[in-house]
């Protein structure tokens, strides 16, 4: 698999920060999310791929191409959907769509019936004629991502797509994009700082923190199947420590146990023995067991791993002789 | 008569399909954005609205060209005096309100609202650089000044050429193109660069457009205060931006203008330097701009 984007000991510095320190990132085809808090590094990296931006040092390749050296003919190939909303209130969706199409370098009937095609394609053909000022938020994100496909790009960037929508429109945003890399084999880079929808619709991750690289690789191996158990019990009003004695027990037979509400996550022996010994610790706890699985992975087990002093999901890591992925340490 | 039928329909395949055709790069890009921003400015495919302002300058502008044709229609030739109808250099003085009108409105709206909007780093994510997109801009203030500046002559022009009032034979009826060419080039230069600069310093429209109403009030003012006033010598009228660029048109038509006492070349210089400087300013203010998407 090509990489579309490549970098190598990148760093970004201004004269207060250094927003990119080293990177090392290869981005293959498909979807990939570029996750990281504010201040991660993922505006200016993304800046860089469409040539905002000069590296201070490294190299960059977007497409096979130097964004510093080609970047009319690089950016002529890349759609690009900023956070911000970008609109000239007064003009229409089909107008601002066909114009950037043009600018994009599609002759203008070219343009023109792309600006159509595309609006119908993120589902506004019918309100193509409207002012953009007058569109609601939702509508304003599809029209970003109308306008970075019209000119029927070989990547696009789109920064927090869904920023602003519903969990509805969140939905149906993130199944456009899909259908626009699966049917139309256009590799799409989405940044975001919602895990979840970039572990719903994402083949391949980045993950940046303080300008430096976290980690990237497949969502199967970033965030599947991790090793351990994950248990939820039910609180039970007469016994309210049956939660704890559980975790308690698993702990003495050597088991590494995060408690998270009614939920544990336990590592550190096979999993067989962790679901024999859950099984047990269950039983002899008198506790009520609603839910017993293998533990998954998250993106915030990413994040949180990376930092040892946070944990963004549940609690501190108890007991445990070696750190699981995602385990204790 | 070959009645299509039923048999006849055909579904043409229509949505979104990748495109494989040729692209027009950046001179494509250009011209795009070029033309998008004369559309704005014009108020095309916005409301009612915003085709007001450019309307009443446009009107102010060919009013008079209207009225001198029409008073060349009327009277006949050999009544009708030459003093009855402007000359080409002196028909600005009829037009010099919708010349400031256009010049305070247009670099305005083509370059301030890209940076607010954030339209400026969408540009900048296409082929168009930072030049490229300077280029395009100018190429649209400018030829929206010559809106004003150029074509109203020319239609007088042509007007007077129709009522046999024109110049004389096809020779001279091409030198006095010329010059007007020349003519609307340099005012459209000239107040191209200026607005532009003040353009490119604030980040609101109003503050740029009061700017350059201000610049082309303040300079004759302060010119006349120095030359008249401080009995300083003639040559600080140059300073003078409203003033010098239709100084220029009189000494393109051979005429010695307002200010005889200037000489050609330092009324060329003048503009020169305005139209130089106001290109440096507003390169030194884009280049310095950090556009992070």
């Amino acid at each position: 698999m090509s990489a579309i984007i490549e970098t190598r000991g990148l760093v970004m510095a201004f004269p207060s920060t250094r927003a990119l320190d080293s990177l090392d990132v290869s981005i293959p085809n498909g979807v990939t999310g570029l996750v990281g808090a504010n201040g991660a590094g993922k505006t200016t990296l993304i800046s860089l791929v469409l040539g905002l931006l000069t590296p201070t040092s490294g190299s960059l390749s977007v497409l096979g191409l130097d964004p510093s050296t080609s970047g009319p003919e690089l950016r002529a190939r890349i759609g690009y959907g900023p956070e911000r909303n970008v609109f000239p209130d007064d003009l229409r969706a089909y107008d601002f769509v066909r114009h950037l199409a043009e600018v994009k370098g599609l002759p203008r009937d070219e343009a023109r019936s792309r600006a159509s095609d595309s609006l119908y394609l993120v589902g506004l053909g019918e309100e193509r004629f409207r002012a953009l000022g007058t569109m609601s938020t939702g509508q304003r994100q599809r029209v970003k991502l109308a306008q970075a496909i019209a000119a029927d790009p070989r990547l696009i960037v789109l920064d927090e797509p869904t920023d602003g929508l519903d969990p509805v429109q969140r939905d149906e945003m993130l199944n456009i994009i899909v259908q626009v890399n699966r049917n139309f084999g256009i590799d799409v880079v989405l940044s975001s700082h919602v895990l979840e929808e970039v572990e719903r619709v994402c083949d391949h991750v980045v993950a940046l923190a303080e300008g430096k690289l976290i980690a990237q690789g497949s969502m199967a191996e970033l965030a599947g199947a991790s090793g351990g158990i994950e248990m939820e019990l039910v609180e039970i009003v007469d016994r309210p420590t049956s939660i704890d004695d559980v975790a308690a027990q698993l702990v003495a037979a050597g088991a590494g146990v995060r408690r998270d509400g009614t939920t544990l996550s336990v590592v550190g022996l096979s999993d067989d023995e962790l679901f024999d010994l859950a099984a047990r610790s269950v039983a002899q706890c008198g506790a009520r067991l609603r839910r017993l699985g293998n533990r998954r992975r998250t993106l915030d087990d990413i994040f949180a791993s990376d930092d040892p002093g946070e944990d963004s999901q549940g609690g501190e890591w108890v007991g445990g002789d070696g750190r699981g992925s995602g385990g204790p340490s | 008569m070959n009645v299509p039928g039923r048999g006849d329909a055909q579904i043409v395949e229509r949505g979104f399909q990748r495109y494989e055709g040729p692209r027009s790069g950046v001179p494509g890009a250009i011209r795009s954005v070029s033309w998008e921003s004369i559309r704005a400015t014009l108020g095309l495919g916005r409301p009612a609205r915003n085709k007001i302002f450019p309307v009443i300058a446009v009107v102010i502008a060919y009013l008079p060209a209207v009225v001198f044709i029409g008073i060349a229609v009327l009277i006949p030739g050999d009544i009708l005096e030459p003093e009855d109808v402007a000359d080409y250099p002196g028909y600005y003085g009829f037009i010099i309100l919708a010349i400031v009108l256009f010049t305070a409105l247009v670099a305005p709206e083509v370059l301030v609202s890209d940076r607010r909007n954030g339209m400026l780093a969408m540009y900048l994510s296409t082929p168009l650089d930072r030049r490229t997109y300077l280029v395009a801009k100018a190429v649209a203030v400018a030829a929206m000044l010559g809106l004003v500046t150029l074509l109203p002559p020319v239609l007088m022009l042509i007007g007077y050429s129709v009522e046999n009032s024109g110049p004389d034979g096809l020779g001279g009826w091409l030198a006095t193109l010329g010059r007007i060419v020349l003519s609307g080039i340099a005012i459209s230069a000239a107040l191209a660069a200026v607005s532009m600069a003040a353009s490119s310093l604030t980040d609101r429209r109003a503050f740029a457009a009061i700017g350059i109403v201000l610049l082309l009030f303040a300079t004759p003012i302060l010119a006349a205060a120095l030359v008249e006033g401080a009995d300083l010598s003639p040559y600080w009228r140059l300073i003078d931006i409203s003033t010098m660029p239709f100084e220029l048109v009189f000494r393109i038509f051979g005429d010695p203008g307002n200010f005889p006492e200037l000489a050609t070349w330092a009324v060329l210089a003048s503009n020169l330097v305005w139209t130089i400087g106001g290109i440096a300013v507003v390169w030194w203010r884009y280049s310095k701009l950090v556009i992070a998407r």
